[in-house]
């Protein structure tokens, strides 16, 4: 199986599955998943690790594809990681069209660009909206609330967030 | 000049300058201020005359950030923001995100709380399938119809409120239990809805399914074939009315669900009138689930007995350190979940309402991701509208139900 060589770790969460891929295969990696029977693309999504204090990651953004095989009822988490200031990754929405407004959605949350996306513009934020709100070191706001633990976090960058 | 989206068997042709007689194309700009876009849902369409060519959904108007403030808040405060992304069925979302913590910190709430939490999710599908037959009357033209389901919806609501104090936000479903157990008139207001609920929904299905102004409005209007809707990742009576038998709750069940008896709602015709006919009965299963859930509610507690994530009763404060230490703890700085990701999803009225979650090991979530049924169900718009005219296109986006909430969270 072709997914088989390009998995390069996996495990279980809280009893769900996942494997990790690298990022410069997820489209051959996520075809051949599809071809196995995972079919339906449930969600994709980041997740920015910045100044993760629980564990070491490849990389500062990770890539979630939640696959799901219909068939026979099995979920597959797929993770790749990313680093950079704007990092990069192929698109997959030819294989799976909802990933067409996930993938705008992932860009215009966290910045990470999808190559080969006909068209990557911001979906929730305004058009002209600079900065990419999901991202750690973009701060919360809100109105500080004196002397509370976070009046500190929600307005500063990295190592208290 | 054509444009042409491809994605594995599907191909949407756009016509970007002609149309059919030479002609040029019209673009019309639908809301987001618009009392037939369900919320505030902005679609750009580019008209031939009365046909549509092209449908451009322009979202982003609700988006409230919930997703950033989840992390802001710690475990126990972010279950506030759940309900508000799908308003329509808050206490599903509450479950979502409940059941996604409690796999996280390995916990398993009692038997009484599953129930109660089935009870709460079945008058929420109840309550928002409602909204969507009232309001898609309402665009139609068929005006009672909103009456009559607000009515019943406003007994929903009461219960709503005398079993959590809220009426449409509860956040009564909590990771570890429920806000609080149902009173004894809470129960009593179940069973009267219990027995006068089939006759509403027989009310509603006498004024429309019959009438043949609702028939020649829906009957083969937006068309989404089972390979469309499967392709496009809609989910929830999308799917079922084009005939894909799949139901979270019986596929991938939860909280309980594998030991009720019910039916999954399903149609072959792949049109409006399918859909509407799955939701009547998703309504009417709906209620023989409530009436199995209020026979079978077992007596016990509604939370789990574990001091490190709900806090002790306030009698026990006056009596012993250890409980003090634990409500401190608690209403400080929260309880942490161990560090791991997890997804949840749950079956809400308009699909698949999912939570996922990524935990850091602290007291406040990584990530919070919803995965919201609208927001695919509102791809399918596209496919379903090519070629119609703007009143299908009314009725095309009454059945997508779509709540602006959940897409745009």
């Amino acid at each position: 199986m072709i997914a088989e060589e390009l998995i390069t770790d996996r495990g279980q969460s809280a009893g769900d599955e996942w494997v990790t891929v690298d990022a410069a295969q997820i489209y051959r990696a996520l075809s051949s998943l599809k071809d196995e029977g995972y079919t339906v693309l449930v969600f994709l999504t980041c997740v920015d690790h910045l100044a993760d204090p629980s564990r070491e990651f490849p990389g500062r953004f990770e890539l979630v594809y939640q696959l799901r095989d219909m068939d026979q009822l099995r979920d597959l988490r797929v993770r790749t990681f990313l680093d950079g200031e704007s990092p990069e990754i192929e698109s997959v929405h030819e294989l799976f069209p909802p990933a067409n407004w996930d993938e705008r959605e992932t860009y215009d949350m966290f910045g990470i660009n999808f190559s080969g996306h006909p068209n990557l513009t911001r979906i929730l934020m305004p058009d002209d909206w600079v900065g990419h709100p999901l991202r750690r070191d973009f701060p919360v706001g809100g109105e500080i609330v004196e002397f509370s633990e976070e009046h500190d976090t929600w307005n500063t960058a990295p190592e208290k967030a | 000049m054509d444009t042409q989206q491809k994605a594995q068997g599907m191909t949407i042709t756009r016509e970007q300058d002609h149309g059919a007689f030479g002609g040029q194309l019209l673009t019309v700009n639908f809301g987001p201020h618009h009392p037939s876009t369900h919320g505030v849902l902005r679609l750009v369409v580019d008209l031939d005359g009365e046909q549509i060519r092209s449908v451009r959904p322009v979202i982003g108007y609700l988006h409230t950030g919930i997703e950033k403030q989840a992390e802001a808040l710690r475990w126990q405060q972010a279950v506030v923001v759940t309900d508000r992304h799908d308003y329509l069925s808050p206490p599903i979302n509450n479950l979502a995100y409940a059941l996604a913590v409690e796999r996280l910190l390995g916990i398993d709430v009692p038997e009484r709380a599953k129930v109660l939490r089935v009870i709460m999710s079945e008058l929420t599908r109840l309550s928002s399938h409602l909204v969507w037959l009232g309001t898609s009357g309402i665009e139609l033209g068929a005006m009672s119809v909103l009456m009559y389901c607000f009515r019943e919806r406003d007994t929903i609501l009461d219960m709503n409120e005398e079993i959590s104090g809220f009426r449409m936000h509860t956040s009564y479903i909590r990771p570890g239990g429920v806000m609080a157990d149902a009173t004894p008139r809470f129960l009593d207001m179940l069973g009267k809805f219990i027995v006068e609920m089939p006759k509403r929904i027989d009310e509603y299905e006498d004024l429309l399914t019959a009438n043949p102004i609702f028939r020649s409005r829906l009957i083969d209007v937006g068309i989404l074939t089972a390979e469309q809707a499967k392709l496009l990742g809609a989910t929830g009576p999308m799917l079922r009315g084009s005939g894909v038998n799949w139901d979270l709750r019986k596929n991938m069940p939860y909280s309980g669900y594998e030991g009720y008896d019910f039916e999954v709602a399903l149609s072959d015709r792949c049109d409006c009138y399918g859909r509407y006919l799955v939701r009547i009965k998703e309504m009417r299963e709906s209620v023989k689930i409530l009436e199995q859930a209020l026979n079978r509610l077992p007596d016990g507690p509604v939370n789990v007995d574990d001091r490190k994530i709900l806090p002790p009763p306030r009698e026990e404060l006056e009596t012993s350190m250890e409980a003090v230490i634990h409500h401190f703890k608690l209403f400080t700085e929260g309880y942490t979940v161990p560090p791991g990701d997890v997804y949840q999803a749950v079956e809400s009225g308009r699909g698949e309402n999912g939570c996922y979650i990524s935990s850091d090991g602290t007291h406040k979530p990584r990530r919070v991701k919803f995965r919201a049924a609208s927001f695919y169900n509102l791809q399918t718009v596209e496919p379903m509208s090519l070629g119609r005219m703007i009143a299908d296109f009314i009725a095309i986006i009454g059945t997508a139900d779509t709540v602006l909430g959940d897409v745009d969270r």
